[in-house]
């Protein structure tokens, strides 16, 4: 196996493998990066609408109930493949890289809704209490009070999902997006070995993810310590 | 007839999604079980263990968990036949699958151990508890009811997890979804369908461990 993996290195990481695996690499962090921004935004909607009281919105709170107990409970895999088929079926024909980012979103989306939900509760209530008393509306509330102080407790768990999804876009290469794991098949495809294709994968995801785990619990140290109710 | 949702198509195919959904089942259970034993071996190496196996076992939790479970199992299925293990696609996986468990549950539970006070182990020795005591007495209880919710947690992501054993043909949920997809070409249905199924189990996983936390550990989660 050794000898095999060592005759094959020099044609391996020639330039245009390396150009390919550092394109499909891109597309990795660009699909986790985008999915995650969005779904930030998305999930921040949820969580508001969730943060309501009239009464006339009680279908919009189940909805948005719905959507992140559901979503949550959906393997990555199988949201893709419902995704792609809707796209292929509605005749909308999106590009595969447009059908991984839309599931990334949703999946994103009901993840990030419970992690701002949880962290906007984390506000002490005699807080949500006295911007009440003082007249703000909801969104005054949740604008000048609450998120000044939640977005410490926010963020460090998000950006800990978004390093995650790096990772679960792995199983993209499933539907054919040409990202990190399916340039790893395509390079096996063609014949190089399969220890050294999936070990240099390995490899390039870890150079990723690792930095940015390291970051993501640095920020979390650096945020906590400055948190006070 | 409209020729979209035709769940009528798919009926016939249930008992086989739910036997797939069993063997889903049993790849998370035996997964977690096995992540366990490596999770607890793992975090007591951490905290009782010397530098050498600190080091070792800290090496093996970042790369576990810095890295896809996807192409792990890639590398355990189609790498390992070259230096001549073969594995098949359920051992693989299997194997893959509790790898990883591992690493993340020493994560977990090494924060579980770390939450026991230096003056719980200090009274629990003044009191004249032995090691095995002072395991089962004082460190076993506070630690499951610290780490239950998280362990819970992640028994719940390891049920969605087992769908990745569909990429390597194993006929569990989501491979099931994908041959009666490729006999019906219902693709919606089938993954609606499927999707339920994964609703159903994890809702009824959440529901026990919920109860289980609630009045075994005392741990505070929520039942739903």
């Amino acid at each position: 196996m050794w000898d095999r993996v060592f005759s094959e290195l020099p044609a391996f990481f020639g330039y245009y493998n390396m150009l390919f695996l550092t394109k499909a690499a891109l597309a990795t962090i660009c699909l986790s990066a985008i999915g995650s921004v969005t779904g930030l935004i998305s999930g921040f909607g949820l969580a508001l609408v969730r943060l309501t009281r009239a009464r006339w919105l009680a279908p919009a709170r189940w909805l948005a109930l719905l959507l992140t107990e559901l979503f949550r409970r959906v393997p990555f895999l199988v949201t893709l493949m419902l995704v792609f088929f809707i796209s292929q079926l509605s005749g909308l024909d999106l590009p595969l890289f447009v059908v991984a980012l839309i599931a990334v979103f949703l999946i994103a989306s009901a993840y990030l809704a419970e992690i701002i939900r949880s962290g906007l509760e984390s506000v002490h209530k005699n807080q949500w209490d006295a911007a009440t008393a003082m007249n703000f509306s909801l969104f005054e509330t949740v604008r000048y009070v609450i998120v000044p102080q939640a977005w410490r407790v926010i963020l460090p768990p998000a950006f800990g999902f978004f390093v995650l999804f790096i990772k679960d876009t792995a199983l993209a290469s499933q539907i054919g997006v040409i990202e990190l794991t399916f340039a790893g098949k395509v390079l096996n495809n063609k014949g190089f070995p399969a220890a050294l294709v999936f070990g240099t994968l390995l490899l390039i995801y870890f150079l990723i993810s690792y930095p940015l785990t390291r970051f993501g619990t640095h920020l979390e140290a650096r945020l906590a310590k400055t948190r006070h109710r | 007839m409209s020729s979209i949702l035709q769940y009528g198509q798919i009926w016939p195919y249930l008992p086989s999604l739910a036997a797939g959904a069993w063997l889903s089942l049993q790849i998370a259970f035996l997964a977690f079980c096995g992540g366990l034993l490596i999770g607890t071996a793992g975090a007591a190496a951490l905290s009782f263990g010397g530098p050498v196996l600190r080091r070792i076992v800290r090496s093996y939790v970042t790369f576990f968990t810095n890295t896809p479970q996807l192409v792990q199992i890639y590398f355990l299925y189609f790498a390992l036949p070259d230096a001549g293990i073969l594995l098949s696609s359920y051992a693989a996986v299997l194997i893959g699958m509790t790898l990883n468990a591992g690493a993340y549950l020493t994560d977990i539970q090494r924060a579980g151990f770390e939450s026991v006070r230096a003056n719980e182990m200090e009274a629990a020795e003044v009191l004249g508890f032995s090691r095995l005591q002072q395991i089962q007495f004082v460190i076993l209880p506070h630690v499951a009811r610290v780490l239950f919710p998280s362990l819970s947690n992640q028994y719940i992501l390891m049920t969605l997890g087992t769908s990745m054993a569909a990429v390597f043909g194993v006929e569990e949920l989501t491979g099931r979804a994908f041959n009666i997809n490729s006999q019906t070409f219902r693709s919606i249905e089938v993954f609606t369908v499927t999707a339920g199924f994964y609703i159903a189990i994890t809702l009824v996983a959440s529901v026990i461990l919920g109860l289980i936390g609630r009045f075994a550990f005392r741990a505070r989660m929520r039942i739903i």
